[in-house]
């Protein structure tokens, strides 16, 4: 009768060792090469530090899942491991091991301890979720902040509703100093969302939160921000080409602070704009938008004297302006945001001579260089 | 005197390429599953090394948005619908006709129809990369409205009948195999003395036949949306877009099942023939892949729970109990190996490679059963972390310790055990670099389906280390094509059974003659040939089954 054939006599386990030595080691090289510390590897393991009170309820649900899968992981998996090289088959062994076939009180107690393990989790899951997912349209209290967040392809803008559901003020640029989705700090805030187009998602890492917008359909949700700070935001479905341009930025600021800014932005809303300065100053820049993206990655003007960018956005319905920043990356020019098919003029003040950065205030992965000379 | 044939004494010549482009002997039209599936699987690992290229470093180096998109789509599209199902179906198609003593499936012509359409099938979702516009590019679940003519081009079409085709591809198969199991067991094949492949090929059949007549529908529906304007999923025009998210799951999580419990069939054959012992609990895993199967239907909601539109504790408990019945096989096949004498062949390294990331699959999964931690997770790298650990570590794993198990049986020659054991450890350190990173990506916030990131987003150092490993698997290929080009040639001969098998093909002779048996041994246990081996039961003499009389087989 023939056996089945089998590693050389003896050096299967030699050789498991030795690659599991040299992957381990190489593993560990590398991890200390890239400046990795035990202490970033193990956070690693954890989402995002959250700032709401809901992902803070999010996040111990987290760690008890964490902790119960780190437990099974190590049982079972050492189960495994432990039986291949407790029970491998010696050299010249030919003799049968017992013929197990099952035992009913084994698979009794094993169909069983992972039902109540389950069911613990879903009950726990389940008490989490109405805390966090509370948000009943029309139901809010009047000292709330009620936000609507548009998202298109392929930018995110963002409606402040008055008590009744009114825009007060549109706020176009989704991040940076004089942008982003402006919050207070220990108020509830009420997110309706909307889409013209096709399904985007609302995510921001740092809530434990993302919810879906959906075209002909209006979800609500709503977070209180614990925490003050700038956090990053991304449209996090599927939307199409550019999916990776739809970034935003909360801004999250104290209470009378946002009350401050809100009030400003409705006031300068309603202001009439200032005339635009007449005649196109100094020599004339093009540079044209199509494709959530510029034509050219380097534009060239004149150094300390006013110009003009005559920007082109090709984009079908989809806004873009030219913002110029220096390398700090403080805002020095901000053109007007406008919708494509269309072109604007704008007068852009004397620059020193040297590197900036310009960026559409929209898309801020919409980047390029001026070389003022 | 006159003589009268009937039978032609010789038939006409035929040459080897149009014996197999005809035949209807379902050990062929297994072999032509398998190559087809693994070709695919090539071109969609190509696809992802595309794709890990570009997010090696932030920034777009060597492609576009739309391409991009397209790499990622059809990656997905071809490893799922083209690699992983009809590879499983392939092994099913060749085994399970051996397994049960049957001389071939019930309707031979229909199995050759559901291979054909196969290639066709792939063909023309892969030719979207040729026509304006590109390929299908709204990712494998071609949610609406993004699938809309406003923004996808004929790809999409393309996409959507190479589909329908694939499917009906599935359901004829899955007809096929019901009916083989039931009607063509030999005597003494009772249901419970099936091997566990067979159970699993039998519910596999049952959730094709439910599910996927659901994606058909969903796909014609989307189909008359873009090109006659059905307003199904369109909400401008009173269609609901996340009624596509339903039908598409009601197929497509039951589909998660028909992607992996082959393959789990496949390690609850190695595992026991390895180890020397029968499987442990036989009933209770059988009793377990019936439960996966039926609470498959009840959990599809769980890809959609941060729509808002789902009815929020139902599914999360189904997800919860689903855990249970597959926890109980993991358990089943380590208690297998408990007290055996396990020999380290190269199946037995797959199969304990599947256990031991599928066992991490099944638990990161388990995260995102738990809503709140949905909300977190959903839609970035950590749920690609997951499906990869199942699909992958899973399948893919499943996959090739069937190749290296079966192989002897296919073609009569062993596959080498030093390329198969070099294959696995590049395959197996590549697989976790690759995906593992990907948890932690996705818990500090990357969502999938980004063509690039900000640099500044902490992202860079996994990435890199996620393409690396992108590249270990490519190369782990290698190994394993050159092993099955030489041994082609000149491998050990392997005899009728070289692994001391427990199950019926290992009792004809390698590779197995047209409609398989000259005689089958007693059956008595769902281990006929350990029965054989050690004096329990003896060779019948007679074949089973009324004509066994060699026919042309085309």
């Amino acid at each position: 009768m023939s056996t089945p054939p089998r590693s050389g006599a003896g050096s299967g386990p030699l050789v498991a060792a030795i690659v599991i030595i040299v992957t381990a080691a190489i593993a560990l090289i590398a991890l200390a090469a890239t400046g990795i510390t035990p202490q970033r590897a193990w956070d690693s393991f954890f989402p995002l530090t959250p700032v709401t009170e809901q992902g803070d309820r999010i996040k111990e649900l987290y760690d008890i899942v964490f902790y119960i899968a780190v437990a099974i992981f190590f049982a079972v998996e050492g189960a495994i491991v432990w039986a291949v090289f407790r029970y491998r088959r010696r050299p010249g062994d030919d003799e049968l091991p017992p013929q197990t076939h099952g035992n009913n009180l084994i698979e009794v107690i094993w169909t069983v301890i992972p039902t109540v393990i389950v069911a613990v989790l879903f009950v726990l899951s389940w008490q989490t979720l109405n805390q966090v997912d509370t948000a009943v349209a029309g139901e809010q209290q009047p000292q709330d902040v009620r936000i609507r967040a548009n998202a298109a392809q392929f930018q995110w803008t963002f409606d402040y509703l008055d008590a009744n559901g009114e825009t007060v003020f549109t706020q176009n640029v989704p991040q940076g100093e004089q942008g982003g989705m402006v919050v207070p700090v220990g108020r509830s805030v009420t997110v309706s969302l909307r889409s013209p187009d096709v399904i985007h998602a609302f995510y921001v890492p740092q809530f434990l939160f993302k919810r879906d917008v959906v075209p002909g359909r209006e979800n609500v949700f709503e977070f209180t921000v614990d925490e003050p700070g700038v956090y990053r935001g991304q449209c996090a479905e599927l939307c199409g080409t550019f999916h990776a341009a739809m970034v935003f930025e909360v801004r999250a600021i104290d209470s009378a602070a946002y009350d401050a800014w809100l009030a400003e932005q409705v006031e300068n809303a309603s202001a009439t704009p200032p005339p635009a300065p007449s005649g196109g100053a100094g020599e004339v820049v093009e540079v044209t938008a199509v494709n959530i993206a510029f034509t050219s990655g380097e534009l060239r003007a004149p150094a300390d004297t006013p110009f003009t960018i005559r920007f082109v956005n090709e984009d079908d319905g989809v806004p873009h302006n030219v913002e110029v920043k220096d390398a700090g990356g403080a805002s020095l020019f901000q053109g007007e945001i406008f919708n494509g098919n269309d072109q604007r003029d704008y007068q852009v003040p004397a620059l020193p001579a040297g590197e900036y950065e310009f960026l559409c205030t929209v898309h801020p992965n919409m980047t390029g260089t001026l070389i003022a000379e | 005197m006159a003589t009268t044939t009937l039978h032609p004494a010789a038939p006409a010549y035929r040459s080897r390429l149009y014996e197999w482009l005809t035949t209807t002997d379902h050990k062929k039209i297994g072999i032509l599953y398998l190559i087809n599936s693994l070709l695919f699987f090539f071109a969609g690992g190509i696809l992802a090394l595309v794709v890990r290229v570009e997010l090696a470093v932030p920034g777009l180096q060597f492609m576009d948005e739309a391409f991009y998109n397209q790499a990622f789509t059809m990656h997905a599209s071809f490893m799922l619908f083209l690699f992983v199902i009809p590879v499983l179906a392939g092994f099913a198609n060749y085994v399970v006709p051996l397994q049960i003593g049957a001389p071939d499936m019930a309707f031979p012509r229909i199995n050759a129809l559901s291979f054909w359409l196969l290639p066709l099938g792939g063909a023309l979702m892969a030719s979207g990369f040729l026509v304006e516009g590109g390929a299908a590019a709204s990712g494998w679940t071609e949610y609406p409205p993004l699938t809309d003519d406003r923004f996808m081009g004929t790809g999409t079409d393309l996409w959507i009948v190479g589909l329908i085709l694939i499917g009906t591809s599935s359901i004829l198969g899955g007809v096929n195999f019901l009916v083989t199991i039931f009607k063509m067991r030999a005597p003494g094949m009772t249901l419970f003395r099936m091997p566990i492949l067979v159970w699993t090929a039998l519910v596999t059949s049952v959730l094709v036949i439910m599910a996927t007549p659901v994606l058909t529908s969903a796909l014609i529906m989307l189909f008359i949306d873009r090109n006659y304007g059905g307003n199904f999923f369109d909400p401008a025009n009173g269609g609901q877009a996340i009624l596509y998210q339903n039908v598409f799951w009601f197929y497509s999580h039951p589909a998660v099942y028909i992607m992996i419990l082959i393959a789990m069939g496949i390690i609850s054959e190695v595992l026991p023939v390895f180890s020397r012992k029968p499987l442990f609990g036989y009933k209770a895993f059988v009793y377990a892949t019936a439960g996966i199967g039926a609470l498959g239907f009840s959990v599809w909601a769980h890809h959609m729970f941060t729509t808002g539109a789902v009815f929020l504790p139902f599914f999360s408990l189904m997800t919860f109990l689903i855990a249970v019945p597959t926890g109980v096989k993991m358990f089943n096949w380590i208690a297998t190996l408990w007290q055996g004498k396990i020999s380290f062949t190269t199946p037995l390294l797959f199969a304990v490679g599947f256990l031991t990331m599928f066992l991490i699959g099944g638990i990161n999964g388990a995260f995102h059963a738990a809503v709140p931690v949905d909300f977190a997770l959903h839609d970035t790298y950590y749920v690609v972390a997951h499906i990869h650990y199942v699909l992958f570590g899973g399948s893919v794993f499943g996959v090739f310790a069937g190749i290296y198990y079966w192989f002897p049986k296919m073609s009569g020659r062993m596959l080498n055990e030093t390329l198969g054991k070099v294959q696995f450890v590049l395959m197996f350190i590549g697989f976790n670099l690759t995906f593992f990173p990907m948890h932690q990506l996705g818990l500090s916030g990357m969502p999938r389906r980004i063509a690039d990131y900000a640099s500044s987003a902490g992202w860079n150092e996994l990435n890199l280390a996620a393409t690396i490993g992108g590249f270990l698997i490519a190369a782990s290929m290698l190994p394993f094509l050159w092993n099955v080009l030489v041994s082609l040639r000149s491998g050990q001969i392997a005899g009728d059974d070289p692994w001391e098998g427990n199950t019926l093909e290992w009792a004809t002779s390698s590779p197995p003659p047209p409609y398989n048996f000259d005689h089958l041994p007693e059956i008595r246990s769902e281990r006929p040939l350990f029965d054989l081996r050690h004096g329990r039961t003896h060779a019948a003499t007679t074949p089973p089954g009324p004509d066994r009389s060699p026919q042309p087989t085309h």
